[in-house]
């Protein structure tokens, strides 16, 4: 695993949890990478995306591994919910991002989203798409908690709901969930997502 | 051929569903308490009755809430994403569903790889609109039967999860119940 080669190995100084950033950078390159086995490490880290979305990785043994992404000049989120060994809690947070430097993190719970924009990390949070009768209870949480970016899954719902998500919530949309073909990410692209997220290395450009 | 299951939440949906001639209903949302009467009384005259244990409200989850469906009312089964919830309600002959959430790869395959023993009757990935993309993970890893429920907003999405392979489909809304026996599923 590549980690950072400078004299003084650990994290950078000052963390870029700013979004003007990640934003400009999508613009260019519209994927972010998500991570579920450390071999696909490698791969993304020489792909041109300009984030890595980490799940399930063990908290602690986290670090070289973002600073691996943050080196290439990437992102690192890390999926909070996911991360084995971590409490879900802003204790948890405030770890990922003071001593393990992480750019942002991923959650499904609003109550994170807050600890997350306290630590002056972006706060990512899901937008879970598994029953339509759950959804504007579900909309109503991300409006209140107001995170920086809503991650919409499953892709494939994506189409069928985005209209009403960009009437109640004017928050940049990443698609990700079974995005595994070029027509996913196209579909989504086309109706107004920022970016795809996808663990498919064959979408990593 | 599938078979269209009318996901009600009160007693105007199940009457609905019941006067368009279905046999079968899943009580998804909204108090089991309010409606008890008339979804006893369904189950008395045979209609199956589901209920999704994980959101309708009035019901613990314990095996007293249990035995009251399995022997006061008589109904068929339950839906739950917990996998324990399903082994006590298999011991009161209970069809169990367990729900399975379809969002990402790692979550699916997580959630099929947690199914325990007994097998579960069935399995109801959600959302049902995933299934036609998800169905070659969930055959390389289960042959349980599917179900689907969620974000069915047309006969067609009904008919297309079906095509794919699924068993049961599950829609709330009165369009599909009406529409769906029209489509052929072929």
């Amino acid at each position: 695993m590549a980690t950072r080669t400078t004299v003084t190995p650990g994290r950078p100084r000052a963390v870029d949890g700013s979004m003007s950033r990640l934003l400009e950078a999508f613009g260019h390159v519209p994927v972010a990478a998500v991570i579920r086995r450390g071999e696909d490490l490698p791969r993304a880290l020489a792909s041109q995306v300009p984030a890595v979305f980490f799940l399930r990785a063990p908290a602690f043994h986290l670090g070289p591994l973002v600073w691996a992404v943050q080196a290439r000049a990437k992102l690192a989120f890390v999926h909070i919910d996911l991360i084995a060994g971590l409490g879900k809690d802003r204790a948890g947070i405030a770890f990922l991002a003071r001593d393990i430097g992480v750019n942002g993190i991923i959650t499904s719970h609003s109550g994170l989203v807050a600890a997350a924009r306290a630590e002056k990390v972006i706060a990512v949070q899901r937008l879970l798409l598994h029953d339509d009768l759950a959804l504007p209870s579900a909309m109503s949480a991300l409006d209140h908690a107001r995170p920086d970016i809503v991650e919409v899954l499953p892709g494939v719902i994506f189409p069928l709901v985005v209209n009403e998500i960009r009437s109640r919530l004017p928050l940049p949309i990443i698609v990700g969930g079974f995005v595994t073909e070029p027509a996913h990410r196209d579909a989504a692209l086309e109706r107004g997502a920022l970016a795809v997220s996808t663990s498919t290395p064959e979408l990593w450009p | 051929m599938g078979v269209m299951l009318p996901a009600v939440r009160d007693g105007a949906s199940l009457n609905q569903a019941l006067d368009l001639g279905y046999r079968q209903v899943l009580l998804e949302r909204g108090s089991l308490l309010s409606i008890v009467g008339p979804l006893a009384g369904a189950a008395r005259q045979g209609v199956a009755i589901f209920v999704n244990l994980d959101a309708v409200e009035g019901l613990a989850p314990d095996s007293a809430a249990l035995a009251f469906l399995a022997t006061d009312l008589g109904f068929s089964g339950v839906l739950s994403v917990k996998p324990h919830l399903l082994q006590e309600a298999s011991r009161f002959r209970l069809r169990t569903i367990q729900r399975i959430h379809a969002l990402d790869s790692t979550g699916l395959e997580t959630g099929l790889h947690s199914l325990v023993s007994p097998a579960p009757f069935a399995i109801a990935i959600a959302p049902a609109v995933a299934i036609p993309q998800v169905m070659p993970i969930i055959r390389s890893i289960t042959s349980t039967p599917v179900w689907g429920t969620g974000f069915i907003s047309s006969a067609e999405q009904a008919a297309e999860a079906l095509r794919a392979g699924a068993a049961v489909v599950s829609s709330a809304r009165i369009e599909v119940w009406r529409d769906f026996s029209r489509t052929p599923v072929s």
